[in-house]
């Protein structure tokens, strides 16, 4: 099977790498993966285009455009529509957790979290489905 | 996280450094405005941010302490940022300690110090007494006319900065901008850094609306105390346009305004600050109010780009291809015993059909335009030529309600200009010339169109000389397109068909208005491109008929699938009579040609496996098919291997790069996403039947 | 040589972006990059529908989300070996002046590769024959090792391509 194409949408670089090392390091579950690292809201409208990813996981607290903005562009776009979208969270962020949520986001995670925690939430998204980066026209 | 452990580990202190570092220099900037008596929210929000963003990274690499004092911290920002509580000299004093403490458990972190860090649980408790007063928040964000599709992402700090923007009594204004994603983030430190003497800027919105892949369109949210038109001197650029947005349920103020101070305020783009009382007057509402009403009383009439046609066609072919699965879907059901859901399944495949069909002609019919639109304008062209070269000329029209693709129209505008100055000027003799003949002195001019069938022709006859055959041989033979020896074998169609090779149309004492160099092999070029075919007849002393056979629309046609070799392709079914068993035996050699005849006359082949140079030898399936195709009065049969039904398709033409390859209308989808080319039976017609001006080209391809 | 004389130049005028952005790919066993702001999107390998009669590079036409893509072969365009597709194989949508999206044939996609003007060597006559056309100079990135390379520290560099030559011909 292909690599997964992964997005990972967080403006700490540890915790990119952190997430990063996770998911590569988590393959007998989530399967062989390709993460792409976005820096920024922005980074990451600069990345769809050369999507289409299998999971975008993005943190909401981003300075310009947030977690959510990105959400409701993902959702709203042809192309990646029907990308999942996995948010990372702070625990006591329920307000915004439940707007990504309400705004088409699939699940959370909330800080801290293990790679365990990561993965299966990884997992549960990638879900069985087709693969990846096949044209869903 | 086996191996990558070290290094993330040390990515996490090096990071954590850097944020604790920008903290600090938050807080001393936030020192200086308390000083001096300002408040840069974003200062706290920046506070916020670092803290935040240090709690998430200790709870992923297990550094206890810094968690638990970014937590207590986070709820003090918060608190400030969110406006449940003020700033003070004693708040910012812990926060400077925090500082400090912060660089503490970086240092045992890092070097693996045996420190219970006690500082940690002793500032901790001294956060634990800002307890943040739950301050009421109201919302006064519903007096604002604002989209909830922008509301609704916004993170509860953005919200909360909304808010105070409007208690604050600060006006609101959407910006549109559009940056190419390459140079974002210029662009935007740019923009931020001009916003910044005006107000906040709240939120950035990526609308998903593309002009180009390259390009990206936000909406800004922007907080101002400034009016419109100081924000569009200050912001406004081609790409960044500006709206106030309206506040809600006031009532506009505009009429009873004193009149002098209307022009100012209409003045939105001007560049100039405006006066007090402008400032005043360009009140969002009222700026919102006044497009709004004036836009009520649009025509009837929408003009569309006809490329978002195009793409509503492009949804419709896609749909007819879900329409397929239908049927498959259909027929299981039925093989496994399911009957009524099959017959459930099939009344809806029924219905979703006639409304698809509906769906496809309304677009179509929305692309398509009366041939008048182009034919008045020849009439112009007519009058003025006829007056400029003295010859009299009476057009004569009709068909001009016919219609046909809009984008057909435009294309064909040049191509008849043309022949119709073709005619005027070579075509129809001068005054004398035609009394010499005993023809009236006023030379007609007939313009033709009607729908015949899948088609709409258009005549363009005159009542001229007529062609010179003598004349056109000898042009042929001198510019090298014929041997003199084959010219008494030659029929009087092909002599005529000379007109449309390069070179041979133009005359030599170049006429005024059809000039030298732009003869009919352009007009001919130009009709195939649209699909089309043209034809010419012409009696010496009598006159000359061109003849230009067209599609009605370049969009979704019906197809014929076949297969080639182990290739599928698509023949567009307006240009196909029949399709027939082959007999190899039935084949002829004529001229070197391939030839059968079927009924009675005679069809020349094409076998399109030596065309494409498809591996030889027999096909795995004994029975082959000719499908003949016919384009005006030519036909050719194409030998294919397989013939596999009847599809709707949506044509896309090819990318330039492939504008050279001969043979191909565009490409299609089929239903499992395989492209599909489509054959283009003018094109093979063209290349097989006339081959004077191809046989060169087919060699150098071959070659 | 006329060809590389303008190629320069261009790279020479870009100097005012201290930093240029280059996708690294591999195309049989050697590293290449072209300029990112060039590459819209990057797949994997599509059904490709040959296209008879078509020049001997273009593999193949695909359809990207209902968008029709000429495929050309980069290895075949610069007579490089063409080893099997592989689930590395990839296709880089590129944008061409005429705003055609064409597709390009690449055996793997590396990676985002940042080269300051200092890294960036033009190319001269270093490379004869066809190639030369094609290529407007050489990546020597500094901090970037291929670590899925045959040769481990070994030379690090980056063939770096001018898309305009390659797709307009």
């Amino acid at each position: 099977m292909t690599a997964r194409r992964i997005l990972v949408v967080e403006d700490s670089v540890s915790m990119r790498s952190f997430v990063r090392n996770a998911l590569e390091a988590g393959t007998a579950e989530v399967g062989e993966v390709e993460v792409t690292e976005a820096s920024s809201g922005f980074d990451a409208l600069r990345l769809l285009p050369r999507g289409p990813y299998d999971l975008v996981i993005t943190d909401i607290n981003m300075p310009d455009v947030n977690g959510l903005e990105l959400v409701q562009f993902i959702r709203k776009s042809e192309r990646h529509k029907a990308t999942p979208v996995l948010l990372i969270s702070t625990q006591n962020s329920d307000r915004d957790r439940e707007r990504g949520l309400a705004l088409g986001a699939n699940d959370y995670l909330a800080k801290p979290f293990t790679p365990e925690n990561l993965c299966s939430a990884a997992s549960r998204q990638l879900g069985g489905g087709a693969s990846p980066a096949e044209p869903n026209g | 996280m086996a191996e990558g452990g070290d290094k993330a580990r040390e990515e996490f202190l090096s990071e954590a450094q850097e944020i604790i570092e920008s903290l600090s220099r938050s807080l001393l900037a936030l020192d200086a405005s308390l000083k001096a008596g300002t408040s840069d929210p974003s200062l706290i929000n920046e506070a916020f941010r670092a803290v935040h963003t240090l709690k998430g990274l200790a709870g992923l690499f297990g550094a206890a302490k810094m968690g638990t004092l970014s937590h207590r911290l986070e709820d003090v920002l918060d608190g400030l940022r969110l406006g449940r509580m003020d700033l003070t000299p004693e708040t910012l004093d812990i926060l400077f300690n925090a500082v400090d403490v912060y660089g503490r458990i970086l240092q045992v972190e890092r070097d693996s110090l045996d420190d219970p860090l006690m500082i940690v649980d002793d500032l901790v408790g001294r956060l634990e007494n800002f307890g943040a007063e739950d301050k009421e928040e109201m919302s006064p964000v519903v007096e604002y006319d604002l989209d909830p599709g922008m509301l609704a992402v916004l993170t509860e700090y953005e919200e909360h900065r909304l808010r105070t923007n409007i208690e604050q009594g600060l006006g609101l204004y959407r910006l549109r901008v559009q940056f190419e994603l390459a140079t974002i983030d210029k662009a935007l430190d740019d923009i931020k850094e001009r916003a910044k003497t005006h107000g906040e800027i709240i939120t950035y919105l990526p609308t998903g609306e593309t002009t180009s892949a390259d390009t990206i369109e936000l909406d800004l949210l922007m907080a101002s105390r400034d009016d419109l038109a100081t924000l569009i001197g200050s912001l406004g650029a081609d790409n960044v346009v500006i709206e106030a947005i309206p506040r809600r349920g006031r009532p506009s103020r505009a009429p009873s305004q004193p009149l002098t101070t209307a022009p100012e305020a209409r003045q939105i783009s001007s560049m100039d600050a405006p006066s007090p009382s402008a400032l005043d007057l360009a009140d969002s509402s009222d700026v919102a109010a006044e497009p709004a009403g004036s836009l009520r009383s649009v025509a009837q009439t929408v003009r569309v780009d006809i490329n978002k046609l195009d793409h509503l066609m492009n949804i419709v072919g896609e749909l007819a291809i879900v329409r397929g699965s239908f049927s498959r879907l259909t027929e299981r059901l039925r093989g496994e015993g399911q009957r009524q859901l099959a017959a459930e399944l099939q009344r809806l495949h029924r219905n979703f059909d006639r409304r698809l069909a509906e769906m496809q002609d309304g677009i179509l019919e929305v692309r398509m335009v009366p041939l008048g639109q182009v034919f008045d304008r020849l009439a112009r062209v007519v009058r003025q030529i006829s007056r400029e070269v003295s010859k009299e000329i009476r057009l004569v029209i009709t068909g001009a309600e016919t219609e046909i693709d809009k984008l057909i129209v435009e294309e064909l505008s040049d191509p008849l200009m043309h022949m119709i100055r073709n005619a005027i000027d070579h075509g129809i003799e001068g005054a004398e010339g035609r009394q010499a003949v005993g023809k009236p002195e006023a030379g007609t001019i007939a313009l033709n169109a009607f729908q015949k069938g899948n088609h709409v022709m258009i005549e363009i006859e005159d009542d001229g000389a007529g062609i010179d055959d003598e004349a056109l041989i000898a042009k042929a033979v001198s510019q090298g397109l014929v041997e003199a020896g084959e010219v008494p074998d030659l029929s009087r169609d092909e002599i005529l068909a000379f007109v449309f090779l390069p070179g041979v149309s133009t005359r030599d004492e170049a006429g005024d208005y059809s000039g030298r160099g732009v003869g009919m092999d352009v007009v001919k070029t130009n009709i195939s491109k649209l699909g089309g075919v043209i034809d010419v007849q012409s009696e010496t002393g009598i006159g000359t008929k061109m003849t230009i056979t067209l599609p009605i629309t370049l969009a979704i046609v019906s197809a014929l699938i076949i297969r080639v070799s182990r290739q599928l392709f698509a023949i567009p079914l307006n240009s196909v009579t029949e399709a027939i068993a082959f007999d190899e035996s039935s084949v002829k050699i004529v001229d070197g040609r391939e030839v059968m005849t079927i009924r009675g006359t005679t069809l020349p082949l094409c076998r399109l496996r030596k065309l494409f140079q498809f591996p030889q030898g027999q096909p795995d399936d004994k029975r082959r098919f000719v499908v003949v195709t016919s384009l005006g009065s030519r036909r050719l049969g194409l030998v294919v291997d397989h013939l596999l039904g009847q599809q709707d398709i949506v044509i896309k033409s090819l990318g330039k790069s492939l504008a050279s390859v001969r043979g191909f209308a565009g490409a299609t989808e089929l239903g499992d996403q395989r492209v599909c080319l489509v054959l283009d039976p003018a094109a093979l017609i063209e290349e097989v039947l006339v081959g004077v001006d191809t046989r060169e080209d087919f060699a150098r391809s071959n070659g | 040589m006329a060809d590389l004389a303008t190629n320069q130049s261009r790279v020479l005028r870009n100097a005012d972006e201290a930093v240029r952005e280059f996708l690294a790919f591999k195309l049989s066993g050697e590293y290449y990059a072209v300029a990112l702001t060039r590459i819209r999107e990057i797949l994997s390998l599509p059904s490709l529908t040959p296209v008879p009669r078509a020049p001997a590079d273009v593999i193949g036409v695909c359809s990207v989300r209902g968008l029709l893509v000429t495929v050309v072969d980069l290895r075949r365009r610069l007579h490089l070996e063409e080893p099997a597709p592989t689930r590395q194989t990839r296709i880089l949508l590129a944008a061409t002046e005429d705003d055609e999206t064409i597709g390009l044939y690449v055996d793997e996609v590396r990676q985002v590769v940042r080269l300051a003007e200092s890294e960036i060597e033009v190319a001269q006559s270093a490379l004869g024959g066809e190639l030369s056309d094609y290529v407007v100079g050489i990546g020597r990135p500094r901090d970037i090792r291929f670590t899925s390379g045959s040769s481990p520290g070994g030379d690090n560099i980056l063939i770096l391509l001018d898309l305009s030559t390659i797709v307009n011909r």
